[in-house]
């Protein structure tokens, strides 16, 4: 066995992941979408980020 | 290759379409990143487990210049914008420190961090597989631990641009990286350049660049595997009104929307895809199977899971805390990179200990 199976592995977790969340969840709403950059336009950062500390902030 | 890349392309188009540019543009981001790092073999743990075994510097002094150049750009990017471009400004902490520790301690053991588990497993290595899942589970059970953190001991958020102005923060942090890799030199045995981590270096800084451009903010890993896990736990019954984290605004908007939608997933699949592209052709010439005992899949993935939890509990893991950190102007992101460097070298001999044992009880 290769390690091409685990890419295999690999890419189709990805792929159960985002079509589990398609089925289950809220689909993408393409009319909502922001603009294509974040900077220059009106519709900013989400602020999901990884030092998001709620309770804490600045 | 041809295929590969219409492939990409075709799925990329497909994205902008279904749900919007932005978010097209993010995981073609996230491809490149995931394609770069693993065709330079350019990361965060082995380039730190090579300088604490070898004294070998070139990983670290090309993950500085990356840093460095980053926060050239983004600092007075963010402060030009601000509301619209955030930074990775997290607070300061005991319990933060004590989680980037941890880290270090964690993704040595796997050598794999926050990117590199995701890149080793998009190229196959089976213990990153093994691991990934329970990174995921740990970010999320600590995205939990986070407001009992917060309310058990003091959280000070620092900005070096806030209490500096962004022209001093910019010389401050391009000081710092440069005193560390003059330390770093210091210790080093042998040259300290090496032309293809560099290469890999002025890469990532560019695409980091380009994802506070798009995204609005930097470039992040923990917060995505976390929150799949959560939208997991939501599908088996868990109620997120019953976390305090989840219930923000923000984090309550990214669980109800789609991870099509959201940044840092976005830009996790394709760390997958762009490494998996990157080892697809030689993966035929390299066995799945690791010279090791069983138990140590185990290891992988109790640290891994270790991974998840410290990396939230420390507002980041080596790329969001450390790298966007620092290149913000975050104080924390300079605590973590000590305090993650001083868990590595515990973790270094932990690791070869372990993994001795298990090969030798794989033969």
């Amino acid at each position: 066995m290769t390690r091409r199976v685990g890419i295999i592995i690999a890419v189709s977790a990805v792929v159960f992941i985002v079509v589990f969340d398609w089925l289950l969840g809220t689909p993408p709403d393409p009319y909502r979408a922001p603009d294509p950059m974040a900077f220059g336009s009106t519709s900013g950062a989400s602020g999901a980020i990884c030092s998001f500390a709620p309770g804490a902030e600045e | 290759m041809v295929t590969r890349t219409s492939l990409v392309i075709i799925l990329l188009l497909t994205l902008a379409v279904i749900a919007g540019v932005r978010f097209s543009l993010l995981l073609g981001l996230g491809i490149t990143i995931g394609f770069v790092l693993e065709r330079y073999g350019f990361g965060f743990a082995g380039p730190w487990r090579r300088f604490i075994r070898d004294r070998d510097a070139q990983g670290i002094i090309a993950q500085l210049i990356a840093i460095g150049l980053t926060a050239l750009a983004i600092q007075p990017l963010i402060a030009y914008a601000p509301g619209t471009l955030i930074g990775a400004i997290a607070p300061v902490s005991l319990t933060m420190i004590i989680a980037a520790a941890v880290f270090g301690l964690s993704m040595q053991m796997i050598l794999g961090c926050g990117s590199g588990t995701l890149v080793n497993a998009g190229s196959g290595n089976p213990l990153a597989l093994a691991a990934l899942p329970f990174f995921g589970l740990g970010s999320f059970l600590g995205s939990l631990l986070i407001p009992v953190a917060i309310q058990s001991t003091p959280h000070i958020p620092l900005s070096l641009t806030k209490l500096l102005g962004v022209e001093r923060s910019v010389v401050i942090t391009l000081a710092g990286l440069l005193i560390i890799g003059l330390v770093v030199r210091g210790f080093s045995q042998g040259p300290i350049w090496n032309r293809r981590f560099l290469t890999a270096a002025i890469l990532l800084a560019a695409l980091a660049i380009l994802h506070v451009l798009i995204a609005g903010q930097p470039w992040g890993v923990v917060y995505g595997l976390g929150l799949w896990a959560a939208k997991a736990a939501q599908g088996i019954g868990w109620d997120p009104n019953t976390a305090q984290f989840w219930v923000h605004p923000i984090n309550a908007s990214a669980l109800k929307g789609s991870i099509l939608t959201d940044t840092t997933s976005l830009t996790n699949i394709g760390l997958v895809m762009g490494s998996a592209l990157a080892a697809w052709i030689d993966s035929v010439n390299r066995p799945f199977k690791q010279p090791i005992a069983i138990w140590y899949y185990l290891i992988a993935a109790l640290f891994g899971l270790l991974l998840g939890i410290s990396s939230r509990l420390a507002f980041g893991c080596n790329v969001g805390g450390l790298f966007s950190g620092i290149a913000s102007g975050s104080v924390h992101g300079w605590a973590w990179l000590v305090a993650g460097f001083i868990g590595s070298i515990a973790g270094v001999y932990l690791r070869d200990n372990l993994w001795l044992l298990a090969s030798r009880e794989a033969k």
